[in-house]
């Protein structure tokens, strides 16, 4: 047995001992402080998406049209939203705003809410009940609708609302379980292509012939995958049906 | 040593030893929560709730890598051993630090639902049959209850109520709720990193662990004694020094800790009553065996704590052949005295040439 000094708890530590244990002290209080550093300065950047509370509430008038996710065609904008730009919307939390959408569903409508954005993806938070949607006085002019074809893409199926700032980071897989209950609560699912699509990254991703995208899609929500599907161009938004068939994860 | 329970019976060490692990955790939280952020120059920041989740997770995780590091190099080392008297409470302090990652967690990602955010936790993601995008949280889950278990059961009076041998295996849920944590780290934000040196902190924290481990089971093995038949060969009598022990492996996986006090053998249980600490580790303080874990004390002879205390462990015979020092592998019931074996005295020197006789 060694001579190493021994420690005994609810005695004074010996002195040979003290110079060592003073030095693990030190030890595990710098060696925690420099993983706190290291591990707080690897994050990730979070992208750009936010809220946009400077930009004020905005109300604008356009068609509501159901993709079947709620979508608005401005008609009449202000002076940041201008005519002809078509959105995603969204009510507060987790919550899409289908049930106050479908009745208007080819009419004209004023909504008004706060805006989400991230780059070219922009989505509106509306306020509660009529104050943020509700119909407008005037007959609703026709939205373009221009099929693209059948694409294959390659990126990742989001829930629209976190990637466009509700969350940042609001992407990825640690955050898949709070994308599926977005998409479970009727928020749009956004498609991000790992490259620009018609001069877009970010599509509107439905399932076949104007459905809501397949469950079966929801096991690929933040993965990175490669799926074919036909790209419609509606109003200034692109749509794409998934065939959720050919979808491949992709390494 | 115990003969009423207290609440905590705190002395000067353990303040310490509290002083100095919170003073670990609040260095960690401090700096990842208030100065990585301004390194981190992003363009928008982190959401605070997801960095706050990721400052009291990342904390626990390293927590919890000391704590598993602290045993086997305390098995490696004996100066490690102070580190390893109050890591109890380090236990309880991960606890509440896992449990605050938890909520940071739950009330933002399971938040503002239509469902409750408990149910959406188990529900959300149902992606059982892959490994990407595996539903992680589950692994934190169980972690949590583990921990939270270890910290409810930390007190001596379920140490006492359970006893202390189902106590010691119910504490081994740390090593599950270290691997569940792995998992659920794995799956969860190693997948979605850019940067990898997260990733590299955390495979140079769970190498450590490991790598312990491995080494403190190889010193322990490499020092087993040989078996020969119902005896049990100790060591030889000259390896034995005044007041510490030497520990025999016997083949029945129990250790027996064989003493040499006052020029006389005797052998007890190695593992102490209070946790199983190693007693063949301390030594004889006031001619009584000192766990070298927490300072329960025993008479050598009898495996008896000095009264007013109750402890006791169980007691072995002993005999030396032929310079051999062999135990008698059934242990007698705790608290049974033996005599002591005396050491034969050394034979007297030859004189060196021309020195007188």
């Amino acid at each position: 047995m060694s001579e190493k000094p021994f420690f005994v708890g609810y005695l004074p530590a010996p002195g040979p001992l003290r110079v060592f244990l003073l030095a693990a002290c030190m030890l595990v209080i710098a060696g925690l402080g420099t993983a706190g550093y290291l591990m707080g300065a690897a994050q990730d950047d979070p992208g750009p998406g936010a809220f946009r509370f400077d930009y004020g509430r905005q109300t604008v008038t356009g068609v509501v049209e159901m993709t079947p996710y709620p979508v608005i065609h401005v008609t009449e904008g202000n002076d940041r939203i201008k005519p002809g730009d078509s959105f995603m919307m969204t009510a507060g939390g987790k919550s899409g705003v289908d049930s106050r959408a479908m009745p208007l569903n080819g009419q004209l409508a004023q909504v008004s809410g706060i805006v989400l954005e991230r780059g070219d993806l922009y989505m509106m938070q509306l306020r509660g009940g009529r104050n943020g949607l509700r119909a407008a006085e005037g007959d609703a002019p026709a939205i373009p609708i221009e099929p693209q074809g059948r694409w294959q893409l390659t990126g990742e199926i989001c829930d629209g609302k976190c990637l466009a700032g509700a969350m940042r980071p609001g992407r990825g897989l640690a955050h898949k379980a709070c994308a599926n209950l977005c998409l479970l609560g009727d928020v749009p699912p956004i498609f991000v292509s790992s490259q620009p699509v018609l001069g877009s990254e970010f599509l509107l991703v439905t399932g076949p012939d104007g459905t809501r995208l397949p469950r079966d899609a929801y096991d690929y929500v933040a993965q990175f995958i490669t799926a074919e599907g036909e790209i419609t161009k509606r109003g200034d938004l692109l749509v794409w049906e998934i065939d959720v068939d050919t979808i491949e994860v992709t390494e | 040593m115990s003969v009423k329970y207290t609440p905590v019976q705190w002395n000067r060490n353990k303040w310490i030893y509290d002083a100095v692990m919170l003073a670990g955790v609040a260095a960690f939280l401090w700096v990842f929560l208030y100065v990585t952020p301004d390194v981190l120059n992003h363009e928008r920041a982190i959401n605070p709730q997801i960095h706050n989740a990721r400052a009291f997770g990342a904390c626990a995780f390293m927590m919890l890598t000391v704590i598993l590091c602290i045993g086997p190099a305390a098995r490696l080392d004996r100066r490690f051993l102070p580190l390893l008297y109050n890591r109890r409470h380090f236990g309880v302090m991960t606890a509440f630090v896992a449990i605050t990652h938890a909520g940071y967690i739950l009330n933002w990602y399971f938040n503002f639902s239509s469902s409750d955010k408990y149910v959406g936790l188990l529900y959300a993601n149902s992606s059982f049959g892959q490994i990407a995008g595996f539903p992680f949280e589950l692994f934190g889950i169980f972690a949590l209850v583990c921990l939270l278990i270890l910290a409810a059961t930390s007190h001596d009076f379920w140490l006492k109520f359970l006893t202390p041998p189902v106590w010691k295996r119910l504490h081994y849920l740390i090593y599950a709720a270290y691997f569940s944590v792995a998992a659920h780290i794995s799956l969860g934000i190693l997948q979605d990193q850019q940067n990898h040196l997260f990733t590299l902190l955390f495979m140079a924290g769970a190498a450590a662990v490991i790598v312990l481990h491995v080494a403190a089971w190889l010193s322990e093995r490499s020092e087993a004694a040989a078996k020969d038949g119902a005896w049990a060969e100790v060591a030889r009598v000259g390896d034995f020094r005044e007041g510490f022990a030497k520990i025999a492996k016997l083949a029945n996986g129990e250790r027996v800790a064989v003493y040499l006090m006052e020029g006389q053998l005797s052998a007890i249980s190695n593992a102490c009553a209070h946790q199983n600490g190693p007693l063949g580790e301390g030594k004889i303080i006031d001619c009584l065996v000192t766990c070298p874990w927490h300072g329960f004390q025993y008479d050598v002879r009898s495996g008896r704590s000095p009264a007013p205390f109750t402890e006791m462990v169980p007691t072995y015979r002993l005999r030396i052949v032929e310079d051999m020092v062999e135990v008698h592998p059934d242990a007698n019931p705790p608290g049974t005295y033996v005599d002591p074996v005396p050491v034969p005295a050394p034979a007297d020197p030859l004189p060196e040439e021309g020195t007188p006789a």
